[in-house]
């Protein structure tokens, strides 16, 4: 099976930027395997090819090493969303995402789409404690449909821990809140020279995931994978391959995957 | 640091000064007291006999002791006798021969080792035990599994930080901490410091501290400017292999950011901190150092490939051959960490040969990168003996996944060519499912000893050198399966350890041996080296040194017979350079512009 999808020229780059030990690994890992597992710090960069649908959308997992710096341009060049890491325990994360990652993304797409995730949400929500028994719950979550796993990104009011106290005694202290990762969207946006009106709303492309629970991480990529059929329906039409596609069908093809996932 | 006072070191090859003993000896005992402090710890100041070069051209070593000799192989009538000859002439082995202590029969093979250590060391003879000693191997082992605890959180004040049989430290020349097996850095930066201490401040002297040995312990120092590297180990390797694995982890180092970029650093900003540079390649290193205890290729400075049939091999290289794009430079195929077949471009080893630290160090960088295995890894590299300033780009796909035992690795000097490179690796998955090539390899297994058929012989390793120009492409060696008694990873670790032993005395410094044949408490060890080869062999202790010289005869024979199956002899190439006309030379230096304005662009 891999043999066949490999062989496919992808239809679309996504990549994935942030500081060493985020988590960028993990949650890509999270999605494609459905598991968490012991991670090494990626050397350069790691592509991947995932079906979406009848697409091929590649994505890179960069290295966030002060070591491979110098490679980031190159994995963004053309990149059709680049999805900003940091650690919700971890100012500094951010901080390196505006310093060190935004620059990278000037070979990046002029209609590329952003998006800013805090990941290791486990260590601070209780809500993204639970265990997100993957199968079972990409199950039932694909017939859904990807508008009720949205709204769960910062949802004002944490539900109440469903974990024994005890669990969130140890809870980190959050140092990155929902509003800074809003902040930083929009300063995205400002350095881009993008109209905030007539670009995505801060709201919707920033996230809080958690790698090792999986909460949130099937609604982070599927919304923006959602986003990017535009991209790739603008850029088959432009080499006259299919003239037209129907969006429904792709999102048909979405959830496909989703339940084929499952089994 | 005084970089006069080094290029005169450099140039005097070590000779140690006397420096005023009150500073130095509060240096080393304050290292001492952090290190060992319960110990009755002596520093002893060694005076360095080598020259520089013997250490600096590790790869190199078995040139020495092949100088003058005349032993022929292939005439088997003749080698026997010279093996005799050569057995009985050295007067220190004939003591070795019986040197089993009764005294301490348990150690015997350790009373020996320590014997001649600290008589090298001209120390007072003292036993060491092997108790208590944690095997590298068996540590090798706890950081596979996934979610070991790391060496990092280690408390360097405990005891069993102590014991640990080997310690590496890196520091900058600042004295700022870069590197520790095992504990973290900041922990150590005051040892660290003390250890600068005493590197400069015998520099101040015009001299390099080379090593100094306590009791139990064989401190030995290696100054690559602009790092310094030091080995604290209760191994009982000689001092030159140790100082040869410190080449290795520094060359680990060059491999991933290169000597300019290191050297560009630390001219800007002397008390740089690297860690900054490689944070998360603890791993890597950590890595490397497990395996210069437990893969004997380190020490033979030769890699070691997969015993394939040469149909298949050939094969496996056509593939290879045919799989190309611009700027392609090499091919290589591995399983279970082990060469099947490596493709050369033309024009860019046609005056260089691929050095085997280069590709150790290449497969032990795969090895501790590649966790998440799924995806195409696309990195920048150095080859620090091929080009130490400059990056080639690594493709590393696995081509079996999930079990991910085989490995493609495909280098270009092109930054930007990952994609026609990820084309290449489609050409090749494409012809190996086509020749089933993927099944025939799962089903390759490492030899059994057996196979020779020689009843006393239990394991061996064979590096050929002085062989046909098809085999200088690199050194390799070929060695069994190690199969019971030493299947526990003690026992591997304890004759490796023999090997270790064997190895430093021929090729010994001051005394290079030709032939070593020695007898330990449970087993026998013979030793050969000849202008064609280097042979390190083990057999059970009732072998008669009569019998152990036919059953290397007979060995020999065998290895001739195997030689296609058990080395890569016949390594294709191809050619991707743009412009085919030019010289190999030109051909050469303008792949290195390429290379370099990659590397350019990382900084
Ligand atoms: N608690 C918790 N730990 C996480 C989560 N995601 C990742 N980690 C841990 O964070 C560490 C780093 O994860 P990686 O995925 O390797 O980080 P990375 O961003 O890929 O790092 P680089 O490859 O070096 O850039 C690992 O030890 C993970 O186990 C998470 O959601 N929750
Ligand atoms: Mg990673």
């Amino acid at each position: 099976m891999p043999e066949v999808s490999k062989m496919k020229k992808p239809d679309v780059k996504v990549v994935l930027l942030g500081d060493m030990n985020v988590g960028k690994t993990s949650l890509l890992h999270r999605y494609m395997e459905r598991k968490f597992k012991e991670t090494v710090s990626t050397v350069g960069g790691a592509f991947y090819m995932k079906q979406w649908g009848p697409y091929n959308i590649s994505i890179w997992d960069t290295a966030g090493r002060e070591q491979f710096h110098g490679l980031g341009s190159m994995y963004c060049r053309g990149a059709a969303a680049v999805i900003f890491i940091y650690d919700v325990t971890n100012w500094q994360s951010l901080a390196e995402l505006e310093e060190r990652f935004l620059s990278l993304t000037d070979t990046a797409n002029d209609d590329c789409i952003y998006a800013v995730v805090g990941n290791k949400a486990d260590l601070t929500d209780p809500k993204a404690q639970q265990l997100q028994d993957s199968d079972a719950a990409s199950g039932t979550r694909a017939e859904g449909t990807l508008e009720s796993t949205e709204p769960q990104v910062f949802s004002a009011c944490p539900t109440p821990p469903a974990s024994p106290a005890s669990l969130s005694g140890l809870m980190l202290h959050k140092q990155v809140s929902p509003e800074d990762a809003k902040a930083f969207y929009e300063r995205i946006l400002r350095y881009k020279g993008l109209d905030e009106k007539s670009s995505l709303p801060a709201d919707k492309m920033c996230f809080e995931t958690s790698a090792k629970t999986g909460y949130n991480v099937d609604a982070l990529f599927e919304a923006l994978f959602n986003l990017v059929l535009p991209f790739i329906l603008r850029k088959r039409n432009e080499i006259q391959v299919s003239p037209t596609v129907d969006l429904e069908e792709c999102r048909g093809g979405g959830n496909k995957r989703s339940r084929s996932s499952c089994c | 640091m005084d970089r006069d006072n080094q290029q005169a070191d450099e140039a005097e090859g070590g000779k140690i000064c006397d420096p005023p003993a009150d500073t130095l000896a509060t240096s080393l005992s304050l290292l001492g007291n952090h290190m060992f402090p319960e110990r009755n710890y002596i520093p002893s100041m060694k005076n360095e006999e080598h020259n520089d070069s013997l250490y600096e051209t590790t790869e190199d070593q078995s040139e020495e002791a092949q100088a003058d000799d005349v032993t022929k192989p292939e005439t088997e009538k003749a080698e026997c006798f010279e093996c005799q000859e050569s057995v009985s002439s050295p007067p220190a082995d004939r003591g070795l021969e019986d040197a089993t202590c009764p005294a301490d029969s348990d150690h015997a093979d350790s009373g020996e080792f320590v014997v001649t250590m600290l008589a090298k060391a001209k120390l007072e003879e003292q036993g060491l035990g092997v108790e208590g000693q944690s095997s590298p191997l068996l540590e090798a082992g706890a950081q596979d599994s996934p979610g070991f605890a790391s060496h990092r959180d280690e408390d360097v004040t405990a005891d069993s930080w102590r014991q640990h049989r080997k310690h590496v430290f890196v520091l900058s020349e600042a004295g700022k901490p870069i590197y520790s097996r095992y504990g973290s850095e900041e922990a150590l930066s005051s040892t660290m410091g003390v250890m600068m201490a005493l590197v400069s401040f015998v520099q101040s002297g015009d001299n390099i501290i080379r090593s100094f040995y306590s009791e139990e312990h064989t401190v030995v120092f290696l100054h690559k400017e602009p790092l310094v590297l030091v080995c604290v180990s209760s191994s009982r390797q000689s001092e030159r292999q140790l100082r040869g694995e410190l080449l290795y982890v520094y060359y680990q180092i060059i491999s991933m950011l290169t000597q300019a970029s290191i050297s560009r650093i630390f001219e800007h900003k002397k008390n740089y901190d690297l860690r900054r540079l490689l944070a998360g390649s603890e791993k890597i290193l950590d890595g490397l150092l497990n395996l210069l205890d437990s893969d004997p290729s380190f020490l033979l400075a030769a890699v070691h490939c997969l015993p394939l049939a040469s149909s298949l091999r050939d094969s496996l290289s056509q593939i290879l051959q045919k799989a190309i794009t611009p700027n392609l430079v090499f091919s290589i195929l591995i399983a279970r960490n082990q060469l099947l077949t490596i493709v050369q471009e033309k024009t860019v080893i046609e005056d260089t040969r691929l050095e085997p630290a280069d590709v150790l160090l290449l497969l032990n960088l795969i090895g501790a990168s590649s966790a998440f295995q799924a995806g195409e890894i696309w990195t920048p590299i150095c080859l620090p003996l091929f080009n130490p300033d400059c990056y080639f780009y690594a493709y590393i796909s696995y081509l079996d996944p999930p079990e991910c035992t085989v490995c493609l690795l495909l280098l270009s000097t092109d930054k930007e060519a990952f994609y026609a490179v990820a084309e290449c690796k489609r050409k090749i998955e494409g012809a190996m499912v086509a020749q089933n090539s993927l099944s025939l390899i799962a089903k390759v297994q490492p030899y059994s000893v057996s196979q020779v058929g020689v009843s006393d012989l239990r394991h061996f390793m064979y590096k050929p050198f002085d062989v046909p120009d098809n085999h200088r492409q690199l050194t390799q060696f070929t060695s069994p399966e190690m199969e019971a008694p030493y299947s526990s990873e003690e026992e591997q670790l304890r004759l490796l350890d023999l090997y270790r032993y064997m190895h430093s005395r021929i090729h010994s410094t001051s005394r290079p041996l030709k032939l070593i044949y020695h007898v330990a408490e449970r087993e026998t060890l013979l030793a050969w080296v000849t202008s064609k080869f280097e042979l390190y062999s083990c057999f059970s202790p009732l072998v008669t040194k009569a019998c152990a010289i036919t059953a290397i005869t007979k060995l020999l024979r065998w290895i001739k017979k195997e030689e296609d199956r058990l080395f890569i002899r016949y390594p294709p190439k191809y050619s991707t350079t743009p412009n085919p006309s030019k010289s190999s030379r030109a051909g050469k230096s303008d792949q290195q512009d390429s290379t370099d304005n990659g590397f350019l662009s990382l900084l």
